[in-house]
């Protein structure tokens, strides 16, 4: 070829993030590129890493969701169980949201022994979220970070409690998610705080929130590009691996509304909005996927070459 | 490669005689280093500045239109690698393979699959544009008038894949619709012969981006003037790869060679063509070919590219206003939301789903969420409050009752303050109005008295 394809040499390079796992397990490594995703140049050792959710709540989850799951969404233990050993997850994000008022009203030593439980069952790297309500997150978060018996990520710290979940994982040495609301200033920001408090950078992910196909997706795209470029142009405090949280799909009408025959089959239509919502962040630069159809930890995962 | 303003300076007059409308021709090289002007506004240019000139600020993409007015689909014609630098222009376009080898009742079947592929979403429609027209069946009358059935059944431009006598018969039959005609590899010259003498765009297709490179210049030679490139890669990985490179090459580095749009055939035992489709609409695919019609498919992936063809800088809204649901009378519920397209819709829809006649009150949030809004300041007890005293429901109904996204019921006190209305907090989602409005008591919305 006369054109040869313009290599773009970035001066940064994404800062690589290990996920520890049990003893015997396989740890996640993520980042370390010095590329934009999916094209032919630059040195990506690490493949996107794809997890699965596990969730503790009592509320309803959409039928195409529960059939795929058989059952074992009532049981969190055996249900990370089975997203390590059947389907192939690299990693389990174990959501808390039985904690919840409105989702169960788990104590919060209820969440911390489910915490324990699942890390218990499961060899992968876990990576523990709150349930959302911000009084009962900052017990929860000390109590998680006190009770696993192993180093976990903590999702997530953002500009109010950053101070306790950072505090909470240097105390036990766990790693942070950090999130922001689709904002490239709030996201730097963030992981300037962290580290202002001494959390490693090396223990820190980038959560952007991801808004799922149809309902603000296109957001998430532009913005964990704009991180990634960022990252790759030399800014450190943004130059770390993003997960991408794709549960939001599942809230879409388009994902589970079993009342339009003209839609085709919900069964079909739910795992696709969720997997297309998955290509596209990792067309964006994702480096972390987490889903909650066992069929996308697989086909998500099939792209060795990214 | 773009050229800066000082060497396009250079090749300027510089005589400041100020016809393009600019005090100097240094003005005027900046004006067009930022693409902002182009050298047909300087009559006093050298014929060889015009030539480079000109060939710098065409636009670094060709277009290539498919198809004839409404339904015409454009290829192309993109500025920007990254949607957040601008906006991507022309969304990448769907098209659903049809064989000629199907039977008459398979193929008006299949036919009528392709046309059910359009959907209502955010006051949009959004559809599969092409139908492509396979020749399996070796005979070029056959596939003429399958081609022709496929015009005239799914009404939308045609993709014409076949050898190039195939093509050749059907250009007699739909040439004056405008299809893009894809001759295999080892006819690509006789193809883009045909495509040159009926001025009619060709897609260019050969394995990997060198021997891409030599078929694009051999069409070139044969006289096709509009082209669109296919690599032919044998997996999703291989696709969007050579996707990125070309696109790079044209928009960054203004590599004419290589410089037009792409097509990607997903069908016929590709691995994985949802995957594929969904990695090749951000990333650049002009037009992609599918061979599936399960609307559980084409519905996630056409609402990703609704997605990522949006203008970042501009959502998609809808007019501020009063919007009147089902026979709205004065005595029917007043409510209010955004002008997020997605917000207004959504609402919309779960309104009509109550059957219960309403006023839906929308206010002006530059196109935000509600509770984007309500965080940026745009949707504030002041700013409802002005909405209910001067934009005219007062005089459309009898009552003084609001009933507000329960998302933002923190503002329901100040409201009631300052507009004198009563302020009924409504559900956090809007798919909780039709059981909500049902449960309202009439006498919520009985006339104010004084
Ligand atoms: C996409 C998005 C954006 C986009 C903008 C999208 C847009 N055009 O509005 C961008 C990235 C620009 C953005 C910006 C910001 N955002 Co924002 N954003 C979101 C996100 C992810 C989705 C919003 C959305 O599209 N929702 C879908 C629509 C349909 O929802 P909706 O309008 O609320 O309508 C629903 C209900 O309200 C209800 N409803 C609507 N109308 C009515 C009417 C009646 C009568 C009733 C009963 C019900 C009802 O039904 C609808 C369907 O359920 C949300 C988080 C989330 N997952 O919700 C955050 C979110 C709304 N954003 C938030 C914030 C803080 C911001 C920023 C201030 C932060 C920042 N980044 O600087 C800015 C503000 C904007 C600015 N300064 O310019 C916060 C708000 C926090 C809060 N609790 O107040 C959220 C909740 C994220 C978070 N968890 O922190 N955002
Ligand atoms: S018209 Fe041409 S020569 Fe005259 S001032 Fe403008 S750039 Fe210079």
């Amino acid at each position: 070829m006369t054109v040869a394809f313009p290599k773009q040499a970035f001066p940064g390079r994404v800062l690589e993030v290990t996920l520890p796992a049990a003893e015997g397990g396989t740890p996640v490594i993520v980042g370390g590129q010095n590329a934009l995703p999916l094209a032919p140049e630059g040195e990506k050792h690490n493949p996107v890493a794809v997890g699965m959710e596990v969730g503790t709540g009592s509320g309803e989850i959409p039928p195409s969701l529960a059939h795929a799951l058989g059952g074992r969404e009532k049981d969190p233990v055996s249900l990370a169980r089975a997203c390590e050993d059947e389907w192939g997850a690299s990693f389990i994000f174990l959501s808390l949201s039985g904690c919840h008022p409105d989702n169960g009203s788990q104590t919060v030593a209820m969440g911390a022994k489910l915490a324990r439980d699942v890390l218990a069952a499961v060899r992968c790297p876990v990576i523990v979220g709150g349930c959302g309500d911000e009084e009962i997150d900052a017990k929860l978060f000390p109590a998680v970070a006190e009770a696993a018996p192993r180093p976990v990520f903590l999702s997530y710290a953002d500009e109010k409690n950053y101070r306790l979940v950072g505090g909470a994982a240097l105390a036990y040495g766990h790693g942070v998610v950090s999130w922001s609301p689709i904002d490239i200033n709030m996201a730097k920001q963030i992981n300037l705080l962290l580290s202002d408090i001494g959390v490693p950078p090396e223990r820190i992910l980038i959560d952007p929130l991801t808004g799922g196909l149809g309902y603000g997706l296109e957001y998430t795209y532009s913005i964990v590009e704009r991180i990634r470029l960022a990252g790759l142009s030399g800014d450190a405090m943004l130059a770390r691996p993003v997960l991408c949280h794709l549960g939001d799909a599942w809230k879409a009408r388009e994902a589970v509304d079993a009342s339009e025959p003209s839609w085709g089959d919900p069964d079909v239509r739910g795992p696709r909005w969720e997997e297309a919502t998955g290509w596209a962040c990792l067309a964006a630069g994702a480096d972390l996927l987490v889903c909650r159809h066992p069929g996308n930890a697989a086909l998500l995962r099939g792209t060795s070459w990214r | 490669m773009a050229l800066t303003a000082l060497e396009i300076y250079k090749l300027l007059p510089k005589t400041n005689c100020k016809e393009c409308g600019l005090p100097t021709c240094l003005a005027f090289a900046m004006q067009m280093a930022a693409g902002k002007a182009g050298i047909e506004k300087c009559p006093p240019a050298s014929s060889e500045a015009k030539e480079r000139l000109g060939a710098a600020s065409a636009p670094p993409l060709p277009r290539v239109t498919v198809g004839t007015g409404d339904g015409a689909v454009v290829l192309g014609d993109e500025v920007v690698l990254f949607r957040h630098e601008k906006t991507f222009h022309h969304p990448t376009a769907i098209a659903a393979s049809v064989s000629d080898t199907l039977g008459e009742e398979a193929l008006v079947e299949r036919l009528r699959r392709i046309t059910a592929l359009s959907f209502e979403r955010v006051g949009q429609t959004i559809s599969v544009d092409m139908a492509a027209v396979r020749c399996d069946s070796s005979d070029p009358a056959r596939f003429a008038r399958v081609a022709a059935a496929a015009l005239s059944g799914a009404g939308k431009p045609l993709l014409l894949q076949g050898p190039a006598s195939a093509l050749a018969a059907a250009v007699k039959e739909v040439g004056a619709s405008r299809p893009l005609l894809c001759p295999p590899p080892e006819e690509l010259e006789d193809g883009a012969k045909l495509a040159a003498s009926a001025g009619l765009p060709l897609v260019a297709r050969a394995r990997g981006l060198d021997a891409l490179e030599a078929a694009l210049a051999k069409a070139r030679a044969a006289g096709a003037k509009e082209i669109v490139a296919d690599p032919m890669p044998e997996d999703a990985g291989r696709a969007v790869a050579d996707s990125i490179c070309i696109r790079t090459l044209a928009i960054a580095h203004r590599a004419r060679e290589v410089a037009y749009p792409t097509a990607f055939d997903l069908g016929g035992g590709f691995p994985n063509p949802f995957a594929a489709a969904c990695l090749l609409v951000p990333k650049y695919a002009s037009l992609v070919v599918l061979d599936t019609a399960d609307p559980a498919e084409l519905l996630p992936i056409l609402t990703l590219r609704q997605n990522i063809f949006t203008d970042p800088q501009r959502p998609i809204q809808v007019e501020p206003g009063i919007y009147a649901i089902g026979k709205a009378t004065p005595s029917s519920p007043v409510l209010i939301t955004t002008n997020f397209s997605l917000t207004y819709f959504t609402v919309r829809s779960d309104i009509e789903a109550s059957r219960t006649p309403a006023h839906l009150l929308i206010a002006e949030c530059d196109g935000m969420s509600v509770l984007t809004a309500w965080a940026a300041g745009k949707f504030t007890a002041e700013s409802v409050a002005k909405i209910l005293l001067d934009g005219g429901i007062g005089g459309q109904v009898e009552h003084r009752t609001l009933i507000l996204p329960g998302m933002v019921a923190r503002l329901s006190g100040r409201i009631e303050e300052l507009s004198r209305w009563r302020v009924l907090v409504g559900p956090q989602e809007s798919s909780a109005l039709p059981s909500y409005l049902r449960r309202l008591p009439p006498a919520a919305f009985l006339p104010a008295n004084g």
